[in-house]
Order: structure tokens, then C-alpha cells, then sequence
């Protein structure tokens, strides 16, 4: 990386007794990045972020902050600071010694510590709020205060554990924009820690996604979603509809696929894969199927289809759809133009789609079972 | 339990005559410790303070109550330490024998007292420790540990160990940690199980009766006056005191028990400058 490193995980493994919580995890993390590890819940995640901030020490493998190799120390003298999930909020302290609660051993004087407190609590717009009881505080005046007593401390990375998950849906919406707002105003490195994609995908600037201990890809949110580097990645973020494809043959960008419903097509090679074979899976975006009644022009692939079931988002409309050919059903999301659902089920209809919309992922892991099953 | 009412209905006369019996004697107690005449009957004959009065005059009373107060203080540190122990360890962490050793420190409340005490003066006895007090306050000590750890238990229950990692987080060391923000907040039930257990221990007399020796508690010294009749309406008296001490207590200590539930601990940390 050229940008300077503020974070570096080199073989970060933790294990608690036989179970290992997270596997040989190398991370790059730079520095006034938001970066999120992404991942199911159980993943290992939280003990990621708990070993970058000392709350557990790594069974091997070294942390490095700002340079320094920071391993063994405790997280009271690690220049990171968390926000916990339950905001543990102070309940027998006011909002201001919340917030101040960490300058205590700063050596600032009282007045210095006020001006301190009071910057990050408008920071966090909750100014004025010094005198508040903790319990006098809605959620989200909770989580705010979380913040600014994290940020008071002015750490060089603030951590985050699923930091909007306590809160109701238009809450953590609003919440999303206006931290991304602040970080990007304050500068800080934000690591999150989250199992909702749309939250990761709409914050960071880079997310890190964890299946079992294992971190499978880190990337931009829209290269993850252009390209997906496994199945289990392009699975957990967005909607994917898998098609097996055979391979035949691999010259320079492009592969020349034949995919099963949709023909001969020439995909662009994910640079992300790891390896290709003969056994080929690609994978189609909902939205980036287009439906119609007719056949549809200027496409690079066309296939008829029957309508299964329908599901109304009102923002959208996804129809399920099954293509000869095709093992599995297919979905299609549409965006709602005229307040029109123009299939119903059981009807036939048109498929098109173009081959730069088509996802190159590799070899097909699970194809000989898929052939086994195969009637 | 409407069904039960329906299937049942003179439960409601059985459970107010039940608690007419077990209370109204308890009643009883107070009133006749301002009557005049020496044995207790009724129609109750005039209206005195003078038994009262007397009580301050007696000595041997007055070393009695000064154990009492001596066990019923060592016993309530001591428990509530040990307490503390227990009931952090059995809310926090799940570890192999936690239910099996969570009910051997209930065990005590339903052992009947006569057994606790005998066995107890027997391997005293044993380990060469003569009836004392504080061969009492470790008699004591045993008996009010459950009462100690359920009231603290509750107390960790409402506490979220986010908390004490938060403030280390922020910097303060594993000491200020207990200092700032454990103690403060797990406080009122500290000072709740201080004052049960303080209670207990000064309202106990089995225990007492076989281990205190020739240094007697406040109710082994009321239990040997009541053989004299005519100390009986000073002991009435003092019975009475002893009453509206331990009820006083014992509400004191359920109103921590209730704020330690609901986090209302110190509302003000120290502006200490340097
Ligand atoms: N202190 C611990 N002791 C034993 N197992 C743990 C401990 N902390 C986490 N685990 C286990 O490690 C795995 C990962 O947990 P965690 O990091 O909390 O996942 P996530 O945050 O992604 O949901 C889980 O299987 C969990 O049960
Ligand atoms: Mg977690």
C-alpha cells in the first residue's frame, strides 16, 4: 500500500481451546480508512476486533499499531479506543463524566477537560448535554455518547462493535450517513465490526469478509459486489443467482463460457478468482436481469421464462423465475416505474441479459455433486 | 392461578388467617411492653414507658447487646466478602460445578438450625476452638453467605461487564476500575447484603446459644431472663426494640436492593483536581 499503515495484522490467530475463533488473519488497515470486517454472525469478528483492541491477546501471530508492535499490550494502553455494542454507558455518571470519564488520568486541568468534553459532545450533536442522567438518554443519544467518549480520547483507531444494531431501522439509517460523515470530517481510522451488509457496504471505504475465522476477501464495497472473489463472498453480499457454466476456453480478459439456460457468452475474468477450471459457476445480479414480454433487443443473451412467484417490495418487484436449463430458480428484481406488476405467475416471459453483467467465479466447487443429483 | 381461585375458594380466608397467626402474636409483643401489670393477659392494665426505662439500667443486657453487635458487624463483612466472590463468579462465568456449588452455598437456609449448631460445636470443639464469639461469628458467617450471595447476585445480574471494560478502555487500571465504576455501581448491594446479613446474625439465637460460651448474644441473654417472671415485661420491651430495629433494617437494605437493580448508585463522581 502507498497511504501510510496505521494497522497491521501479521498470522493473527485466536483459539479458545480447540475451537479457533479466527485463522491466520493478515490485515492492512490505513490509516482515516473506514474499514469494516464483514461476516455471519459467529464468524469470529468480534474477537478480531477485540485482539486489536487488547481486550484479548492474540493465541499468535502480532499486532502492530502505528508501527509498533503493540501483542502484549493491555488495552488500557493501546492508542485504540471501542465503542461496545451495548454502548455501556456509565449508569451512575452524567453525560459529562461519560464523556470525560477517560481524561481522568490525561493530567489536563478541570477546565481543560470541560472544553475537552464539551468539543466532543458537539461533535456528536449532543451539546449541552453535560448535566443529562445516563438513563434520561434514548438509544440513540446513548450510542452518541458512546462516541464521544471514545473520541475524547482522541484515539488513532476507534472500534466499533456493530455499533447500530440496537437500534430501529430508520435510526440506523440515519445513524449510518451521519457516522460516515464524521469519520470523514475527524479523520480517525474506524474499524466496525458488523453482520449487515448494507451497513458495511454503504459506510466503508473497504470491507473485510469473514466466514468462519477466516477472512475471504478485502476489497472496495463495489468491487465486492462487481467481484466477488468465492461464492460464499458474492452469496452474503447482495442477491446472486448462481448458473454452473462450462469453460472453453481462457484467452487474455476474456473466458468463452457456455452457461447453462443462456448459451455460449464471452465473461470478463474476475481478477479476484482463484482459480478456473472445465466446471464453471457465474453468477447474475437480480438487477441486472431484464424481463419483458416479448423477446428482448440488443441483448447479448435472451431466454424464455416462466414466472413462479412474485414478491412486492413496493421500491421494487422480484419475480421468480425458472429457466429451462437452470437448476436453481432464478430471481429478477425490477424497480417499480409505474406502480405496475406486469407478470403474473405462471406466465411466460422473456429473459435478457448482457455478458458484462455476468460474474466470472471460478471453478465450480460443488459441480460433481450437482451432476451426482442430476435426474 | 384463576382457575385455582375458582377451584378453591376459601383460599383467600386461609391465607388471611395464616397471616393473622403467624403475625399477630409478633403484634401482640409491642403492646404488651407498655402495659403495667407484670404477666401477660388481658384487659391490659394502664399505660407505662418504665419497662423501657429499666432496660438501660442493666448491665449484663447492655455486654449482651455489645456481642451482638460485635458478631453481627464481623459476620457481615465477612460474608459479604465472600459473597462478593461467589456472586461475581456466578453471574460473569460459566465454569464446570457452578450449579452444584451455587447450591451448596444455599444449603445452609433449609439445613435445620439444631443440626448446623450442634455439628458445628462438635467440630469446634474438634479443631480445638472453644465457644467464643468467634467461634459465633464463624457459625454466622456460614448461615448468612446465601443471604449475602443471592442479594449481590442480584446486584451482578443488572451489571453489564461492558462497563468495567469500557472504563479500562478508557485507560484506568484494573484497580480504578473497581474503584470508579464497579463500586459505585454495585455498591447499594453491597451495603444491602452488609445489612441483611448484620441482621440475620444479631436476630440468630440456635447457633448462638451453642457457641457463644460465658459471652452471650443479645437474644441468648433474652432467652435466659425469660425463666425469671418478673423480668418478663422487660423482656417484652426489649423484644420489642430488638423488632423495630431488625424491620427498620431489613427495609433500609431492600431500599439499596432496589436502587443496586436499577443503577441509581452515586450520582456524582468526584471533581478531584490535581
Ligand atoms: N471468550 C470466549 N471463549 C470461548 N469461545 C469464544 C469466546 N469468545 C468467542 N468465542 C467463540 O468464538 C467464535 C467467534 O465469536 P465472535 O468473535 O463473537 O463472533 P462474531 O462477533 O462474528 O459473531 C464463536 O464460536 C464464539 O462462540
Ligand atoms: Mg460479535
Amino acid at each position: 500500500m502507498t497511504a501510510e499503515t496505521i494497522i497491521e495484522l501479521s498470522g493473527v490467530e485466536k483459539r479458545f481451546g480447540t475451537l479457533t475463533a479466527v485463522r491466520d488473519l493478515d490485515l492492512e488497515l490505513v490509516k482515516g480508512e473506514f474499514f469494516s470486517l464483514l461476516g455471519p454472525s459467529g464468524c469470529g469478528k468480534t474477537t478480531a476486533l477485540r485482539m486489536i483492541a487488547g481486550f484479548q491477546e492474540p493465541s499468535s501471530g502480532t499486532i502492530r499499531i502505528d508501527g509498533e508492535d503493540v501483542s502484549t499490550v493491555p488495552a488500557n494502553r493501546r492508542p485504540t479506543n471501542m465503542v461496545f455494542q451495548s454502548y455501556a454507558i456509565f449508569p451512575h455518571l452524567d453525560v459529562g463524566d461519560n464523556v470525560g470519564f477517560g481524561l481522568h488520568r490525561s493530567g489536563l486541568s478541570r477546565k481543560e477537560r470541560r472544553a475537552r468534553v464539551s468539543e466532543a459532545l458537539e461533535l456528536v450533536e449532543l451539546g449541552g448535554y453535560e448535566r443529562r442522567r445516563a438513563n434520561q438518554l434514548s438509544g440513540g443519544q446513548q450510542q452518541r455518547v458512546a462516541l464521544a467518549r471514545a473520541l475524547v480520547m482522541r484515539p488513532k483507531v476507534l472500534l466499533l462493535d456493530e455499533p447500530l444494531s440496537a437500534l430501529d431501522k430508520n435510526l440506523r439509517e440515519a445513524m449510518q450517513l451521519e457516522l460516515r460523515r464524521l469519520q470523514q470530517s475527524i479523520g480517525i481510522t474506524f474499524v466496525m465490526v458488523t453482520h449487515d451488509q448494507y451497513e458495511a457496504m454503504t459506510m466503508s471505504d473497504r470491507i473485510g469478509v469473514m466466514f468462519n475465522g477466516q477472512l475471504e476477501q478485502v476489497d472496495t464495497p463495489q468491487t465486492l459486489y462487481a467481484s466477488p472473489g468465492t461464492r460464499s463472498v458474492a452469496n452474503f453480499i447482495g442477491g446472486m443467482n448462481f448458473l454452473p457454466a462450462r469453460l472453453h476456453n481462457e484467452g487474455g480478459g476474456t473466458l468463452d463460457m457456455e452457461i447453462a439456460g443462456f448459451g455460449a457468452m464471452a465473461v470478463g475474468r474476475n481478477p479476484n478468482v482463484a482459480d478456473h477450471g472445465r466446471n464453471a459457476l457465474v453468477g447474475i445480479r437480480p438487477e441486472q436481469l431484464e424481463i419483458a414480454a416479448h423477446r428482448p433487443e440488443g441483448y447479448d443473451s435472451t431466454v424464455q421464462c416462466r414466472v413462479a412467484d412474485i414478491a412486492f417490495y413496493g421500491e421494487s418487484i422480484h419475480y421468480f423465475v425458472e429457466v429451462d436449463g437452470v437448476p436453481e430458480t432464478m430471481t429478477v428484481a425490477v424497480p417499480n416505474y409505474f406502480h405496475s406488476v406486469d407478470f403474473t405467475r405462471g406466465a411466460t416471459a422473456w429473459l435478457g441479459v448482457q455478458a458484462a453483467s455476468v460474474i466470472d467465479l471460478g471453478r465450480n466447487r460443488d459441480n460433481e455433486t450437482q451432476q451426482g443429483e442430476k435426474t | 392461578m384463576k382457575r385455582l381461585r375458582r377451584l378453591l375458594p376459601g383460599l383467600g380466608t386461609y391465607a388471611a388467617l395464616y397471616l393473622a397467626f403467624l403475625y399477630l402474636p409478633v403484634l401482640l409483643l409491642p403492646l404488651f411492653s407498655f402495659s403495667e401489670g407484670t404477666i401477660v393477659a388481658f384487659p391490659i392494665k394502664g399505660f407505662t414507658l418504665d419497662w423501657y426505662a429499666q432496660l438501660g439500667e442493666a448491665d449484663t443486657l447492655l455486654h449482651s447487646l455489645a456481642n451482638s453487635v460485635i458478631v453481627g458487624g464481623s459476620t457481615a463483612v465477612l460474608s459479604t466478602v465472600l459473597g462478593l466472590f461467589a456472586a461475581r463468579a456466578y453471574v460473569r462465568h460459566r465454569f464446570f460445578g457452578r450449579e452444584i456449588s451455587e447450591g451448596i452455598v444455599m444449603l445452609p437456609l433449609v439445613i435445620p438450625g439444631i443440626i448446623v449448631a450442634s455439628s458445628m460445636l462438635v467440630l469446634f470443639l474438634f479443631l480445638g476452638l472453644r465457644p467464643s464469639l468467634p467461634a459465633v461469628i464463624l457459625g454466622h458467617t456460614f448461615l448468612t453467605v446465601p443471604f449475602a450471595v443471592s442479594i449481590l447476585k442480584s446486584a451482578f445480574d443488572e451489571f453489564d461487564p461492558a462497563l468495567e471494560e469500557a472504563a479500562y478502555d478508557l485507560g484506568e487500571t484494573t484497580i480504578g476500575v473497581f474503584r470508579r465504576v464497579t463500586m459505585p455501581i454495585i455498591g447499594p448491594g453491597i451495603v444491602s447484603s452488609l445489612l441483611v446479613t448484620f441482621t440475620v446474625s444479631f436476630d440468630e439465637f440456635v447457633l448462638a446459644f451453642f457457641l457463644s460460651g460465658n459471652r452471650p448474644t443479645l437474644p441468648v441473654y433474652i432467652w435466659s431472663q425469660i425463666r425469671f417472671p418478673a423480668k418478663l415485661p422487660n423482656t417484652l420491651a426489649l423484644g420489642s426494640l430488638l423488632l423495630a430495629f431488625s424491620v427498620l433494617l431489613l427495609l433500609t437494605a431492600e431500599y439499596f436492593r432496589r436502587r443496586a437493580a436499577t443503577g441509581q448508585g452515586a450520582r456524582k463522581e468526584s471533581r478531584d483536581d490535581r
